[in-house]
């Protein structure tokens, strides 16, 4: 349960832990939580408990209610806020069992950091841990013909390359079964991975794919009388996708 | 719509009183009006919004420029009404066409691809956990408990400019597509996701499944999947993909 602790001249006059959904603070008889003092007004502030939170309201009083020295006219309440109403101080408390929901709920919600404030706490992380922050290189595959062609070292640049005899095929092969697309290289979150497309065999490493296959350095691939290896090398280029 | 491309989106909005709503819906209505529009005229990589992607096919340059045209607008949107300060929304979204399948993504919205018995991601996740784990300062481990998970580095609406993640692949018979938004992915494992997906065929009930798992284990957010099921893919590629799509809400 939430208190309420009223402080006036560094004393501790009184708590008030928060057995009902709204309590009121004034000078009048009928508040909650009453102040004799006539910089408070009669009817002063009130506080209310919603399901998540404790909102403060100031309920027009002469001299405004302030939490941590700014006056408000409604705030919702966190934990150790100092309110101010007249000359009197109320510190306000969450239970232990109510701040760690409180944090929870900032955690669990949502939100976006800027680029600047990002790399800044990713840098300071970085240096704490002393590690310098290089610039991220990105590895990026490379077909290499064995045999079967002349052509030279092919870079997988593209998110999906076709090889075949289609004449939109980035890696275009001939031969009388040649189909348009035998196979595709895509380059996805876990790496490079072939995927047989047409009725031609397709072996990595003299197995035959039947669905995916994620390569891996070094890998001999087949595709009908045309033999390749794949690897990967990093490049300074920045990533512009 | 074009018979030839099937587009689903999924977003998750972000801002107070209605503002995320708003900013998903903005995003979800242009990115299928966009797309949709540059197919039926054919455009040519120049005409769409900022610079192609060399990298991409046509119509993967189509969807991240259809993606990167709605953060625009939500960001203009935000600066221009108090209503909608702070206002923005993940998004991924799944081109399907017999030839390939289009998967892109921004903030921590995700796509899957279940093929045989391996799940495997086809997005980026743009967290704060994520970068901390590609620069080597926390451990596998500590990123899954980490409390750094639910600040995005990246969404639509809060910059004038983002960067698409976008893969293609090319569908297979029997592929299964996930979409989901980070509710169902806090409480569930990919592995669990896969054993999931794999043992049914309905896909009404394997999306109901998944998301009474995910609230039995506390999921509080919001949670939206959406499951696409390749079949009757002919060898030529001219074969129609039977799809089913559904997407709850808690």
């Amino acid at each position: 349960m939430a208190r309420v602790i009223l402080v006036f001249n560094k004393k501790v006059i009184a708590e008030y832990p928060f057995a009902k959904n709204s309590i009121t603070i004034g000078r009048g008889e009928g508040n909650d939580i009453v102040i004799d003092n006539l910089a408070v007004s009669s009817l002063h502030a009130r506080i209310d408990k919603t399901e998540d939170a404790y909102i403060l309201t100031d309920l027009q009083s002469t001299n405004g209610t302030f939490v941590n020295d700014k006056r408000i006219v409604s705030h919702r309440l966190q934990h150790k806020d100092k309110i101010i109403v007249g000359k009197h101080l109320l510190f306000f408390a969450l239970s232990k069992e109510e701040q760690a929901k409180a944090k929870e709920a900032v955690l669990d919600e949502t939100m976006i950091l800027d680029t600047a404030r990002q790399k800044d706490l990713l840098a300071k992380q970085a240096e704490r841990k002393g590690m310098e922050v290089a610039a991220k290189k990105e590895k990026i595959g490379v077909i290499n013909f064995i045999d079967g062609s002349s052509q030279a070292e092919i870079e997988l640049s593209k998110k999906l390359t076709k090889i075949g005899k289609s004449e939109t095929s980035e890696i275009p092969l001939d031969g009388f079964f040649m189909p348009p697309t035998a196979a595709t290289i895509s380059r996805r979150p876990n790496g490079y991975a072939i995927t047989p497309t047409g009725k031609t065999k397709v072996k990595v490493n003299n197995q035959v794919v039947k669905e995916s296959h994620f390569l891996k350095d070094f890998d001999t691939i087949e595709i009908g009388s045309f033999k390749f290896q794949f690897y990967t090398q990093e490049t300074e280029e920045k990533k512009t996708s | 719509m074009d018979h030839s491309i099937n587009l689903y989106v999924v977003a998750d909005g972000m801002g107070g009183h209605l503002a995320g709503e708003v900013a998903s819906k903005v995003a979800v209505e242009m990115i299928q009006k966009n797309v949709n529009r540059w197919i039926s005229t054919n455009s040519s990589e120049e005409e769409l919004f900022d610079f192609p992607d060399r990298t991409l096919s046509r119509i993967g340059n189509y969807v991240a420029s259809s993606i990167k045209l709605a953060n625009r607008v939500i960001y203009e949107m935000s600066r221009g009404y108090t209503e909608y300060k702070g206002m923005g929304t993940t998004i991924v979204v799944l081109a399907v066409m017999p030839s390939t399948v289009i998967a892109a993504n921004v903030g921590d919205s995700k796509a899957y691809l279940i093929r045989g018995n391996i799940i495997e991601p086809l997005s980026k996740e743009h967290n704060m956990v994520t970068e901390q784990l590609e620069m080597g300062l926390i451990s596998k481990e500590e990123a899954e408990n980490s409390p750094l998970k639910h600040i995005l580095t990246r969404n639509l609406g809060s910059s004038d400019t983002v960067d698409v993640d976008v893969f293609e692949v090319e569908p297979m018979n029997n592929d299964r597509f996930l979409l989901c938004t980070d509710g169902l992915t806090e409480h569930i494992s990919d592995d669990e996701i896969l054993s999931i997906v794999k043992n049914g065929d309905d896909p009404e009930h394997l999306c109901r499944q998944l998301i009474s798992e995910a609230n039995e284990r506390g999921g509080n957010d919001n949670i939206t999947v959406s499951l696409i099921f390749v079949n009757k893919l002919d060898s030529e590629r001219r074969g129609i993909i039977e799809r089913f799509v559904y997407l709850f809400k808690k």
